[in-house]
């Protein structure tokens, strides 16, 4: 009896999943799949970049905006007379093989015309890859392992700089730094967690300090969310670079900063990765210990001063009704906005959402810099997808917020160097 | 059941599983089967040595990650197909265990579970770090097209990977069905109940376990394998970690160990409740898929510790 | 294994024993709940870390909502603490004592993914961190750095655990609770309470818990994973000790502890963890029960 009741469950359960009932789509809707991670240690991040992605949506689709944005002046998209954008959103938990199956799953089954996400690398690299097979496009707005662009994929595009443009504008600066300020940098301190993110990074910056003439002292890999970081800040401490360079997500660098007042490490430059050194809780919950860190971003708040737009789109960022908290728009959602809006403008241009069409209008992309809230040059892709308009800044913390201080011309303020030593800091 | 009934039942159930593709086309439905498959089919490894045997490893991705390793190193650097990467992947697991097995197998319940833990984190660490079988970054199986049998790679329908899996699990449950009427079978379940007397009966205790744990760990790479053919990405956060091993546990457990079908019943129900609440629940950022699962697992193992298959043995009783 | 590492100099050396030892004491004030609870019914409390993830988070809620120092509510997160751990028994526990040991061992791994995921439904997944504790700063002894929260923190856990013995030793309830562990029938019919006593010792392991959960907010990060981390090193500690012997752990996390650190140190810090294995592997495999455990 019981072998037939479960059975019977199990076949049921099968089915209910399966037989989803193919919706009508209706001609004047535009589907689009989006993964994020939204459990887990960095689901905050994803949080935040589907609500920018819902952001982007609700302006369009609503449309009377006065931005000056690729859209959003009508409602709906006026190339597909005034069709409506559908957001079909999924959580891949920060694993590759969900990534895969629920890009499989978005395209065959909700058939969504693109796909966009999926923050981590080795995510988007998966569910790429179920892109290209189906011959569906793919945008990617913030992951930033190099490789993914490298495949040479038809069908991927990718909006945000990657770990190569960062690293070079935090060794251009360090150059920089060395001419302005009259000083000699000769040793650097790599640290970096031991998953793709950080192995990335780690090997981009050890191949650029070769480039550039600087000596590695110490590099160290190091378990991501560990307990404790004594080891590597006292392996530090006795090395002693002259600018330490940590990859980590936002755990380590919480504890990283901890161990090192506590053992009294004073780098005198720190440059990091972003990562756990941009997210919104670091500053509000390290206050004064995160003074003077610099780190590379592709966007900051205060660039409001030469970006106007993204005051009005912070505040609506606030105002989400998903958006509780009223969290200002950060790094990483900032990204996922400009992505989306960059797809959406080329499902309008392509006035159609067959596959080839829209890829040819991504590929066709030409976005100025003044419709963009990012500090860019513009989107425009290059032959491999990446877009080839991207600048990366650097922040440093200052008097309890992020300071752009780099490049120079866009700077806010000016690089304090050296970093306060602990016993300095009030 | 009588004999006649239940080969006709197993038969049609045999049919029904072969049809499957056919009559379900989209990839979805198939990926859910091969998943339930996949899963059934480590879960019944790993009962072998744990719901037979008695020996409650906790670190069994270890043998999952060798196999995909191994099968996609193989692949990658001297062009093997992967279908001798596999059977290459399921030696080296076995020795594997057999090196395992020599010192752990001196310790008992919940020491030895702990240090098969330990076994799993170190191994997970190591390959993190190995940077020539792609430490952190992973491996990536190179897309070849046009679908072929030999590279093992099938793109335009899940159907042979689907036929592969329920292959594969039929193979684990014939292994597992054998031995469980043979003499070795006898012993492992000597060795289980207790094992000093089973010893001082003059079973050759070790050798047992051993051999219980080299049967495991093979299937198991076998496993790891097809996974690394199906998803074309490995790396150690998805063949290695602890969360995988304790997984394959589950599914066993909650199915019912020590039994034929337990494994089976077990994947059956865990794979598309987690698709399930992942799919409908999961999109909130609130964990309320996680939340559900982790009520579940207690629940099971209160209610019936022996699975399903325990429940359904109570009820036939009462009926029979 | 890549990565450029410099030598180590003695000074780096003997602040790693110090970070190291002050570490150790945590674990075993952690690590003594789990194996009290062990020592008494056989069951391994596989949701400890997120018991410990509760009590940081408690802490926490103290701190935000009444403003109260994590070293004044570390007496209320012990007694949540406590509640917890006797609820758990009788609401799960107590159905699970006679079930095989996997049920046992999934029963509570459950409870620790539903703990963990509704910590996440409840609180989300950001970071939260105790601002401005009374206990903060550092002092410089010789060339040595110790942070007063991390300081706190060990003296703390080392004084819980001292505590803890004197009471399983010297006091009624403590010695009827180790009658019950040496011998559960033989107890019974000495007129303990087993059920009782089983509920207690849960209560007990999980007010160790709850005040190394105290103290750990002072300096440490808390969000919903937190407890994993700290769980694994748990597990190897009481293993190490031996389980069911609560004076046992306090060595075994002050070797784990110095593992952790010094593995770190000598060999490379992405291989620490490795290093807290294998010495579990070489210890058990010389020792099979541990350093101190009865078998």
């Amino acid at each position: 009896m019981i072998y037939r009741v479960i059975a019977l469950l199990s076949l049921a359960s099968v089915l209910a999943l399966t037989s989803q009932p193919a919706l009508a789509q209706a001609p004047k809707e535009v589907v689009i799949g989006v993964l994020y991670p939204l459990s887990g240690p960095v689901a905050q991040v994803g949080i935040d970049s589907v609500n920018a992605v819902k952001l982007v949506t609700e302006m369009i689709n609503s449309g009377g905006s006065s931005l000056n944005l690729p859209l959003g002046k009508t409602a709906g998209l006026p190339g597909l007379g005034g069709a409506k954008i559908r957001l079909v959103i999924v959580d891949h938990q920060g694993k590759p093989d969900v990534g895969q199956s629920e890009a499989e799953r978005l395209i065959t089954q909700e058939k969504v015309h693109a796909l966009f996400g999926a923050y981590f690398s080795s995510v988007t690299a998966t569910a790429s890859q179920v892109a290209e097979r189906y011959g569906v496009p793919f945008l990617n707005a913030e992951s930033s392992s190099p490789g993914l662009t490298d495949r040479g994929f038809k069908w991927f595009f990718r909006t945000s700089p990657h770990d190569g443009h960062f690293s070079v504008a935090m060794f251009d600066f360090m150059k920089d730094l060395e001419k302005r300020r009259n000083l000699k940098i000769k040793t650097l301190g790599i640290m970096h967690e031991d998953t793709l993110f950080g192995v990335d990074s780690a090997k981009v910056q050890e191949e650029l300090a070769k480039k550039y003439g600087y000596d590695v002292a110490v590099k160290m890999a190091y378990r991501a969310k560990t307990t404790n970081l004594e080891a590597e800040v006292g392996k530090l401490k006795a090395s002693n670079p002259d600018v330490f360079l940590p990859t980590s997500y936002t755990s380590d660098a919480f504890l990283f900063v901890k161990t090192a007042k506590n053992l009294d490490y004073n780098p005198k430059l720190l440059i990091a990765q972003n990562a756990g050194w941009t997210d919104p809780t670091f500053l509000t919950e390290m206050g004064k210990d995160a003074e003077g860190h610099i780190t590379r971003a592709p966007f900051s708040i205060d660039l409001a001063n030469k970006k106007p737009m993204i005051k009005p789109v912070n505040e609506l960022f606030k105002k989400l009704k998903d958006n509780p908290g009223g969290r200002d728009i950060s790094d990483v959602p900032a990204r996922a906005f400009t992505g989306f809006m960059t797809l959406a403008d080329a499902i309008n241009r392509a006035k159609s959402v067959t596959p080839e069409e829209v890829r040819k209008a991504l590929a066709a992309t030409n976005i100025p810099a003044e419709q963009l809230i990012m500090p860019w040059g513009g989107v425009k892709f290059d032959e491999k997808g990446q877009n080839t308009g991207v600048r990366a800044i650097l922040l440093q913390v200052q008097k309890g917020a992020y300071a752009t201080i780099y490049p120079f011309e866009l700077a806010a303020a000016d690089v304090v160097y050296p970093m306060p030593a602990w016993k300095d800091r009030k | 059941m009588p004999r006649a009934r239940r080969i006709v039942l197993g038969g049609l159930a045999l049919l029904a599983l072969l049809a499957f593709p056919l009559v379900f086309t989209l990839p979805f439905p198939r990926h859910l089967m091969i998943t339930i498959f996949l899963y059934a089919m480590l879960a019944q490894a790993w009962n072998l040595l744990a719901g037979y045997c008695g020996q409650i490893s906790l670190g069994h991705a270890v043998f999952f990650g060798t196999g995909a390793y191994t099968s996609t190193i193989l692949v990658n650097q001297l062009g093997v197909t992967p279908w001798a990467g596999m059977l290459v992947g399921a030696v080296l697991a076995i020795a594997l265990s057999q090196a395992i097995g020599y010192p752990v197998f001196r310790l008992r319940g919940h020491y030895f579970a702990i240090a098969t833990i330990a076994v799993g984190e170190i191994v997970q660490t190591l390959m993190i770090n190995w940077d020539w079988a792609g430490g952190a970054r992973g491996l990536f199986v190179p897309m070849k097209r046009p679908d072929s049998v030999v590279n093992f790679q099938f793109h335009d329908s899940k159907q042979t990977y689907y036929y592969i899996a329920l292959g594969l699990l039929l193979l684990a449950l014939w292994i597992t069905r054998r031995t469980e009427r043979s003499r070795t079978g006898y012993y492992f379940r000597a060795i289980r109940e207790d094992q000093d007397a089973a010893a001082s009966l003059g079973i050759p205790v070790t050798r047992y376990k051993q051999r219980a744990m080299a049967l495991s760990a093979g299937l198991t790479a076998l496993g790891g394998t097809f996974y690394a053919q199906y998803i074309l990405f490995i790396d150690p956060e998805s063949v290695l970690p602890l969360s995988l091993s304790i997984l394959i546990c589950l599914v066993a457990v909650l199915g019912g160990v020590g039994t034929l079908w337990g494994p089976v019943i077990g994947a059956a129900i865990l794979v598309p409740l987690s698709e399930g609440t992942r799919i409908y629940l999961g999109g909130t950022g609130k964990a309320l898929d996680l939340l559900i699962y982790g009520a579940l697992i207690m629940l099971i193992s209160v209610i019936q510790p022996g699975g399903i298959m325990a429940l359904a043995q109570r009820g036939r009783r009462r009926t029979g | 294994m890549r990565g450029r590492l410099p030598a180590v100099t003695v000074e780096v050396l003997l602040q790693g024993v110090v970070s190291g030892l002050m570490m150790g004491f945590v674990y075993a004030l952690i690590a003594a709940g789990l194996s009290l609870i062990f020592g008494l019914m056989e069951i391994v409390n596989f949701a400890h870390g997120e018991f410990l993830m509760l009590a940081m988070f408690a802490t926490f809620w103290a701190w935000a909502l009444w403003r109260l120092d994590p070293l004044v509510s570390l007496p209320l997160t012990a007694g949540v603490l406590f509640l917890l751990g006797i609820a758990t028994y009788h609401g799960l526990i107590r159905w699970i004592l006679a079930a095989p040991m996997l049920a046992q061992i999934f029963a509570t791994f459950g409870l620790a993914i539903f703990l963990r995921s509704l910590a996440q439904a409840l609180w989300g997944v950001d970071f939260h961190l105790v601002k401005d504790p009374w206990v903060q700063g550092r002092v410089s002894l010789g060339g040595l750095f110790i942070g007063l929260p991390q300081l706190v923190a060990s003296v703390g856990a080392l004084v819980a655990f001292v505590f803890l013995n004197w009471f399983i030793g010297r006091t009624e309830t403590g010695l009827a609770l180790q009658a019950t562990a040496q011998d559960r029938q033989a107890a019974s019919l000495m007129g303990i309470d087993t059920d009782r006593m089983f509920a207690l010792g849960w209560g007990i392991g999980s007010a160790c818990v709850g005040v190394a959960g105290a103290l750990l907010a002072i300096f440490f990060y808390i969000f919903p994973d937190v407890g994993s981390t700290f769980a694994l090193m748990a597990y190897v500690t009481v293993a190490l000790g031996g389980f069911g012997n609560v004076p046992g752990t306090l060595a075994a996390g002050v070797v784990v502890g110095l593992v952790e650190v010094l593995g770190g140190l000598l060999i490379a810090p992405a291989l620490k963890y490795v290093a807290v294995f294998l010495i579990y592997l070489v210890v058990v495999l010389w020792r099979p029960q541990g350093l101190f455990g009865r078998f």
